[in-house]
């Protein structure tokens, strides 16, 4: 069930590192951002500007040094860590700039992988489904390969796979197409906005690359999100 | 998919890495294993081939050289004893049963043991009683008629392949008085499966002929008292002469045991030093694997695996390396331990029951896997503790 309102939230959200002289560096202070449901939104920002650590901050990977973070009427930041865990397995999707898929695993296992951990699709239907959403994304002969066997496009694409593995409402993508040559990038991007749109998604792309800034119903700029933040992250 | 799985991938994912270390984690088992089985299987053949007879008198010198060759037929035999000293002690009103043994050389590596029909007599206190598979005993023949007739054990017979009927002599001067088989015995776990048995007639006679020695000489003679508070006084009279001695096998057993216990004590510490060389491997082994999987224990935990399941995964794979080491060592122990007890028992050593089942097996397996949970322990609390935002951008 989609709740009313933006499918994501944040307010006062800082996040700061410890320095080595006790001090601590701010790397990250958001007033206030919303993410409706089921747009695309894309957060623009140069390198170091702290995209990322928000990506991280909202995917729950790491805790936020002040504020709160409402994921689809969830506070995640109020979740003790097993809970936020097997919150971000089940409702987030995350596609990483440089793919991060398992070399050990093939493509489909990649996929399944992510369903094991969420434990929300039944053992039995995991590989059905996840052959299924690789075929969708053009994968339906490199199901039995190994990432090392696959091009970049492809192991970009097999972690979109992976990311909607759980048909989780939000799917956030880091740099999706940073790694990739200007080919690739434009039909990777193509495919992630189309399946996204197909089962109305909510996408959050943060990236510094012009051919993902228009594609998506929303540009945002990391500045303006990060203005009172005293250094980059 | 299941943990299991990922464990498997990841040991095909290095499958050098991993086949080496359960082939080290199985040299070690191999290690323990055998020598347990071998150090156990030549305890029990001690005790299996140890003699009903509670005291041997031979010639002066080491009471364990004695009671070796003669039990065990190890060791060199002892110089020989005159004829008189059996015939004092059948006289002997406090002696029971007396049999006189003369140990002879070998043919194909199976020594010839002179005896009397005695040594096979079916007393009611005898517990290793050698009993026929085929043919039948040798005469009790006078010693100026000797029949060349001969018993032989069952390796013995299996090793010279002789059978019944058939016959064999040792030195072209025995060409014209071959010993002629006359049984075969069932294997009786004890020396005597790889003795020839000759009457002591035959024996002397072939000591005449060969060597041109007109003496009648025994080797021992094994002594059942009557009673056994007559064993001290037997054993004390006997000793006190200077050309013979007479040895208790059980107070040698008891030497040898000690000696053993010993060797196992060394062996002990020995194994405690592989278990720990083969833990610190395994353990150097999954850190190392959990380092350079720091990027896919923050991408696996970013797609939600818990921190118990990332500790889970490592835990197992190295109990499954141990496990996987400890059922080749297992098997591979067995294998030592065969090779080692079939080359002892061909050199005449006591060994027995080297591959039966018991509690070693299963104990070991357990070790094992603990051993491989304990190596894998700090892994894991690694992979555990690994900082998920850190560490996952590309290294």
């Amino acid at each position: 069930m989609t709740p009313a309102g933006p499918v994501l939230s944040l307010r006062g959200v800082t996040k700061s590192f410890p320095l080595a002289d006790g001090g601590a560096l701010q790397v990250l202070d958001v007033e206030h951002l919303e993410v409706p449901a089921g747009d695309c939104t894309v957060i623009r920002g140069r390198s170091g500007s702290g995209k990322t650590t928000l990506l991280n901050l909202i995917a729950g990977v790491s805790a936020p040094t002040g504020g709160t973070i409402v994921v689809h009427g969830t506070e995640i930041t109020a979740l003790p860590e097993a809970r936020r865990d097997r919150f971000r397995a089940e409702r987030i999707g995350y596609v990483f700039q440089a793919f991060n898929l398992l070399p050990a695993f093939s493509a489909l296992e990649n996929v399944v992988l992510a369903m094991m951990f969420a434990r929300a699709i039944p053992r039995r239907e995991q590989r059905t489904r996840a052959g299924a959403i690789l075929t969708r994304l053009g994968l339906g002969a490199r199901l039995g390969h190994k990432p090392g066997q696959l091009s970049r496009g492809e192991q970009q694409r097999v972690a979109i796979a992976r990311a909607l593995a759980n048909d989780p409402p939000l799917i956030l993508a880091d740099e999706p197409c940073a790694s990739l040559d200007a080919a690739t990038a434009h039909e990777v991007l193509a495919v992630l906005l189309a399946v996204c749109r197909e089962a109305a998604k909510t996408l959050l792309v943060v990236s510094h690359d012009e051919a993902v800034l228009g594609a998506g119903d929303r540009l945002l700029d990391m500045g303006t999100i990060n203005a009172r933040a005293g250094a980059a992250g | 998919m299941t943990p299991v799985t990922v464990v498997w991938r990841y040991l095909q994912g290095r499958f050098v890495t991993s086949a080496l270390t359960v082939v080290s984690v199985a040299l070690g088992v191999s290690l323990v294993i055998a020598s347990v089985l071998l150090t156990r299987g030549i305890k029990e053949g001690f005790i299996a081939g140890a003699t009903d007879y509670n005291l041997i008198v031979g010639a002066k010198g080491s009471p364990t050289q004695l009671v070796l060759n003669v039990v065990f037929r190890m060791d060199a035999p002892t110089p020989n004893i005159p004829l008189s000293a059996y015939e004092d002690l059948r006289a002997d009103p406090r002696v029971e049963a007396a049999v006189p043994v003369a140990m002879g050389d070998a043919y194909q590596g199976f020594r010839y043991v002179a005896t009397s029909e005695a040594y096979f007599a079916p007393l009611p206190w005898r517990r290793h009683l050698p009993a026929l598979a085929t043919g039948r005993l040798f005469r009790s023949d006078a010693p100026e008629r000797p029949d060349y007739e001969a018993v032989l054990g069952a390796d013995a017979a299996r090793g010279t392949g002789l059978k019944p009927e058939d016959r064999f002599y040792e030195g072209e001067e025995m060409a014209a008085y071959p010993l002629r088989v006359v049984g075969v015995l069932r294997p009786t776990g004890t020396a005597d499966d790889r003795a020839i048995f000759i009457s002591l007639a035959s024996y002397w006679e072939m000591n005449e002929i060969s060597r041109k020695a007109m003496i009648k000489p025994l080797t021992a003679i094994l002594i059942r008292p009557k009673r056994l508070s007559d064993l001290t006084a037997l054993h004390r009279g006997w000793n006190v002469g200077p050309d013979l001695q007479a040895a208790l096998p059980s107070a040698i057993l008891l030497n040898i045991f000690n000696l053993l216990g010993l060797v196992e004590d060394v062996l002990a510490v020995v194994l405690a030093v592989v278990a720990v060389v083969v833990g610190l491997y395994l353990f150097v082994t999954m850190y190392n694997a959990t380092l350079e999987r720091r990027r896919e224990i923050a991408t696996m935990r970013a797609l939600g695996a818990r921190r118990a399941t990332v500790l889970g995964i490592v835990l197992l794979e190295s109990c499954v390396i141990a496990g996987l080491g400890g059922l080749a060592g297992i098997l591979g122990g067995h294998g030592v331990a065969a090779l080692g007890a079939s080359l002892l028992a061909a050199r005449g050593g006591p060994v027995t029951h080297a591959l039966a089942l018991s509690a070693l097996q299963p104990v070991t397996f357990g070790a094992v896997v603990a051993l491989g949970a304990l190596a894998g322990l700090l892994p894991a609390v690694l992979a555990y503790r690994t900082e998920v935002a850190e560490n996952l951008a590309p290294l």
